[in-house]
């Protein structure tokens, strides 16, 4: 009986043991490391990692991965570490400033007022003229100066002005500002003119200077079609 | 990235002659960040607003009492930049940095420029 039970313990022993050592043992895991910020610098994620957390960093692949991102080969004990506190020292690294990537619901505060010494700079080296010329358009026929415009205004202004004026052509969106509403100057009269002419031939923001490409006819005459335009919304 | 905001400096060469085109380094550690980022609230990460907009808004470059220069900038700026420009050496006279950032807060730095004999 005795010989007996002294089986059972040893194969219960031998069963425990078994089961632990497959619970708690060296093991490998691959970290996937995903974010805004990749990891600048492959040896100070290794170098922290080891530091802080007894493990083994086997690996970083940093290009040819399945899903893209960086994958990183730990080895470590899992009965001392745990695969949470190695993802924690993983985002300390990938996110060196320490934001905090949560929904930020303070005060957008993008642009403050100008300072005085800006806007005294503005002035003097801005790119905006105090007055603008004042001039008429020469062309009398507006009939057949639209429809001559209209063909260049397709042509030059629509891929950022849209078909119909209304300011969303196809390439506004990575824009830093949305472009004008052409359609604000339907039926405007002559006293637009020179504003207009000075815009287009000049440029602002991220519109190019059109009268490098444009004869100043051309140029009439796509004020001439803008003057058209009509609000969609109408 | 720069953590704390730190004081701009400014680098010029010691042996100036009049009338020469001298080159002026400028060093601002500034963050620079377009406020959008990955926001991972345990959910799906969605590209959203993550942290205060912060960058570089203007430059602006004084020779003696004259605005010789502006730079005008937006948060395609790169964090800590190193600007590096000319000037032509017209006079002995303080040349002197003005930052401002999009909070409207001013950093200047200056340093005289003399004329080697």
């Amino acid at each position: 009986m005795k010989k007996l039970s002294f089986i059972l313990f040893l194969s219960f022993l031998y069963v425990f043991l078994a089961l632990h050592s497959s619970v708690a043992a060296t093991v490998e895991e691959n970290f996937k490391i995903e974010g805004l910020i990749s990891p600048a610098s492959p040896k100070a994620l290794k170098a922290a990692l080891e530091k802080k957390l007894q493990v083994k960093v086997l690996d970083l692949n940093l290009k040819k991965t399945a899903s893209g991102w960086p994958v990183l080969t730990v080895q470590f004990d899992s009965s001392a570490v745990t695969k949470d506190e190695i993802e924690q020292v993983i985002a300390a690294i990938e996110d060196p400033a320490g934001h905090k990537f949560k929904v930020h619901h303070g005060p957008l505060l993008v642009n403050a007022a100008l300072l005085e010494e800006e806007q005294q700079a503005e002035s003097l080296l801005g790119d905006a003229v105090e007055a603008f010329p004042q001039m008429k358009n020469p062309i009398t026929d507006k009939v057949a100066s639209a429809e001559r415009g209209k063909g260049m205004y397709e042509k030059n202004c629509a891929k950022c002005h849209g078909l119909n004026g209304n300011g969303y052509g196809t390439v506004a969106h990575g824009f830093s500002t949305w472009p004008r509403q052409l359609w604000a100057w339907n039926n405007t009269g002559a006293e637009t003119d020179g504003y207009l002419f000075w815009y287009i031939t000049n440029g602002r923001s991220d519109m190019p200077p059109w009268g490098l490409i444009l004869s100043e006819n051309e140029r009439w005459d796509l004020i001439s079609y803008i003057k058209t335009l009509r609000n969609p919304a109408e | 990235m720069a953590k704390n905001i730190r004081a701009p400096r400014l680098r010029i060469s010691r042996r100036i002659k009049k009338d020469q085109v001298f080159k002026i380094k400028v060093k601002f550690d500034h963050p620079s960040f377009t406020g959008l980022g990955i926001v991972d609230d345990e959910t799906e990460p969605v590209f959203n607003r993550a942290i205060p907009v912060s960058f570089i808004r203007n430059m602006l470059v004084y020779y003696g009492e004259q605005l010789v220069s502006r730079f005008r900038m937006s948060s395609a700026i790169s964090d800590d930049p190193l600007f590096t420009f000319k000037l032509k050496a017209v006079q002995e006279a303080p040349v002197k940095v003005v930052f401002v950032d999009n909070q409207g807060k001013r950093w200047e730095t200056s340093k005289m420029i003399k004329f080697k004999k």
